[in-house]
């Protein structure tokens, strides 16, 4: 650096602390140096968020959040806009990406027991980015206006009219109307892009800071902060930049190759991320055969179908997302990694990952008498896995966890 | 791992999200498969004659513009204004907003004739394919035809003209026995059973032949292929680029990745 710009960096750091920062968060902040491919997830979520932010913000300029509009100009959008094709399918894969990777980030969370003392802030920071996101999607899907987003939120917004005494008011406050109609579309529209944005940048930001304060764990459960050399710095860790920016960046290479083959070949993903019913405009005169959600959602919409009473339904639903948050304290283990749980934590576990898939498909696909049979056992099973947890966490034997990584 | 991937990629391939109940082309059954070849200009270009011919005086495309067309399919202006576009005082930008007053149609109709731009989105290149080949005459029906694919569709068959008659017929099938086979008598005969519902066209009652028909339809669906999606083209083949350029970036990111890994390793 030349004598000039040296003085600047140093006038502007003795007024903002780029050193500072760049070294607590980046260039010494320590993290495991082993760690597998599961903990790449988070880096991936965050990119995600990038991409949604960025081609939000290029949607928005062509977008038009009227009841007469918002259909005719994604198609403005998709055919009119040089390359807008490009932009509409970034942010409809990515927010089909965004769940799977925050799925197997909070799978990670549950296999490796990331929750444990003392992280667990950073668990319930990630939980409630996961609340706004399922909201942020659902507030999304309705802005196209096509039959799916239309029938869509008739089913999401009517369950709050099985609330008790408030139910039916609440249900006109949410829409801003009787029926949904273009008050609807632009009041989702704000909130989809400023309220729950903000809220959602916010809480990564302290999920990220809680993070660093503890320190991020790894598949071992080890304690690093146990051996430290002279400095204080953790025996068994590197510092953040540039090693685990160049790991980061091997899992972003995969992750573009896997993104760009589903938003290039196959953006509809089957029907499953784009449904082909929303390929029509919005008509409250006609119900289409089979309302289905997204895939992200369909594991809870199998619950809430499973259970006949509506109120039921949605008290189960919000059940299944809210006992996440106390994960923490009903995990009662020693060990953090199922690595060195025992049998019980393992067939748990299993059979918890076979009921979500179940219901993840159960979600999809028209009601049978069997399909809610099943519903039901799949419901059954999810909730045992979390409500016995205290129990079978705190009765096996565990394997000893070794003390270096 | 590699079984959790194969099993995922199963999963999505053998699903597809049909309507509620019944196959995807109603009483057809399966629907005739479809592969658009929308790198093929003269199939395209034959599929908009015959849209704007023979579709175009009821249904709109409206999300469509008619310069976008001609742009994409290597159309001239001059030749694509004198043959292709309908109506005066229309220019290229405009939007193909159909050229029948709505309350006439409805009265006409009883129905508005949808917009057709995303039909092939929405149920399927297949399924429009072979709801087009599946008119067949009905007396019953206010138009005197009706469809397997969409029993009491409320459109006549306008290709009829070029299709010729086409009406269900029965015939002798052999039949299956429990074990998959067919069942034979004592002599070694198949035994064969009367079914109907078969579509039969009565040869020479069209002025295509049955392959030239199927081509014309091939060649409009692909047209309609492209409108529900005319990036599509262009999408696949910038696809191959990208996923290459991360190819290359997810190795260089590697041999970075493990050269720095030396340090702790």
């Amino acid at each position: 650096m030349t004598k000039k710009t040296s003085r600047l960096f140093n006038w502007i750091n003795n007024r903002l602390p780029i050193v500072n920062t760049f070294e607590r968060h980046l260039s010494k902040h320590p993290v495991p140096k082993k760690v597998n491919f599961w903990y790449m997830f988070g880096a991936l979520a965050s990119v995600v968020l990038i991409i949604q932010i960025i081609s939000g913000i290029w949607l928005m300029f062509g977008y038009e959040n009227t009841e007469e509009g918002a259909f005719a100009s994604v198609e403005y959008i998709m055919r009119d806009i040089e390359y807008g094709w490009i932009i509409r399918y970034m942010h409809t894969t990515g927010a089909s990406m965004f769940f799977a990777v925050v799925y197997l980030h909070m799978f990670r969370g549950l296999l490796y027991g990331s929750y444990h003392k003392p992280r667990e802030l950073v668990w319930i920071f990630g939980m409630t980015i996961y609340l706004v996101m399922m909201a942020e999607g659902f507030l999304g899907y309705v802005l196209p206006y096509g039959q799916m987003s239309y029938w869509g939120a008739q089913v999401i917004i009517s369950l709050f009219g099985a609330i008790p005494y408030i139910g039916e008011s609440l249900e006109i406050w949410i829409r801003g109307d009787y029926y949904i109609s273009g008050a609807t579309i632009s009041r989702f529209f704000a909130l989809h892009v400023v309220a729950l944005p903000l809220i959602l940048i916010a809480l990564v930001f302290m999920h990220l800071v809680a993070l660093h304060e503890v320190g991020a764990g790894n598949p071992e459960g080890v304690d690093i902060e146990k051996y430290l050399d002279k400095d204080g710095v953790p025996l068994d860790s590197v510092p953040f930049f540039p090693y685990k920016v160049l790991n980061a960046l091997v899992a972003i290479g995969i992750f573009g190759i896997v993104f760009s083959i589903i938003m290039f070949f196959f953006p509809e993903g089957g029907g499953y991320m784009l449904e082909l019913a929303n390929f029509e405009e919005a008509n409250p005169l006609s119900t289409p055969e089979h309302i289905a959600p997204v895939w992200y959602y369909s594991p809870y919409y199998a619950m809430l179908r499973a259970v006949p009473d509506k109120l039921g339904g949605l008290v189960v639903m919000g059940a299944a997302i809210a006992i996440l948050f106390i994960v923490p304290w009903l995990d009662r283990s020693k060990v953090a990694s199922i690595r060195y749980k025992g049998i019980l934590s393992k067939i748990a576990m299993t059979l918890f990952v076979m009921s979500w898939l179940m219901l993840a498909w159960l979600g999809t696909v028209p009601v049978t008498a069997l399909r809610t049979t099943l519903s039901i056992i799949g419901t059954v099973i999810y909730f045992a896995f979390f409500l016995l947890m205290p129990i079978y966490t705190s009765i096996e034997k565990t394997k000893p966890v070794p003390d270096r990584l | 791992m590699k079984k959790l991937i194969l099993i995922i990629l199963l999963f999505f391939s053998s699903q597809a999200v049909y309507s509620a109940s019944g196959a995807p082309c109603g009483d057809y059954g399966e629907c005739d498969d479809f592969r658009p070849e929308l790198n093929n200009i003269e199939s395209l270009q034959l599929g908009t004659l015959t849209f704007i011919n023979h579709c175009y005086g009821c249904h709109s495309l409206k999300y469509s513009r008619w310069g976008r067309i001609a742009k994409d399919l290597d159309i001239p202006d001059e030749i694509f204004t004198n043959n292709l576009v309908f109506g005066n005082d229309i220019k290229l930008g405009d939007r193909m907003t159909g050229s029948m007053k709505l309350a006439d149609s409805e009265s006409w109709f009883g129905i508005a004739p949808p917009d057709l731009t995303l039909v092939t989105r929405l149920h399927g290149s297949d399924w429009v394919y072979t709801y087009l080949r599946t008119f067949y005459e009905d007396s019953s029906k206010p138009y005197g035809v009706n469809n397997l694919v969409y029993p009491g569709a409320a459109m006549p068959n306008v290709l009829a003209e070029l299709q010729g008659q086409q009406i269900l017929s029965c015939k002798d099938v052999p039949v299956i026995a429990s074990n998959g086979g067919v069942r034979r008598d004592e002599f070694g005969n198949d035994i064969t059973e009367e079914k109907c519902g078969y579509l039969k066209t009565i040869e020479g009652s069209g002025t295509l032949s049955e392959e030239e028909f199927d081509e014309l339809i091939f060649n409009l669906v692909n047209f309609m292929t492209y409108i529900g999606e005319p990036s599509r083209a262009d999408r696949e083949r910038m696809g191959w680029y990208v996923i290459l350029f991360f190819i290359v970036f997810t190795a260089f990111s590697y041999l970075l990745f493990k050269e720095y890994q030396k340090d702790y390793h």
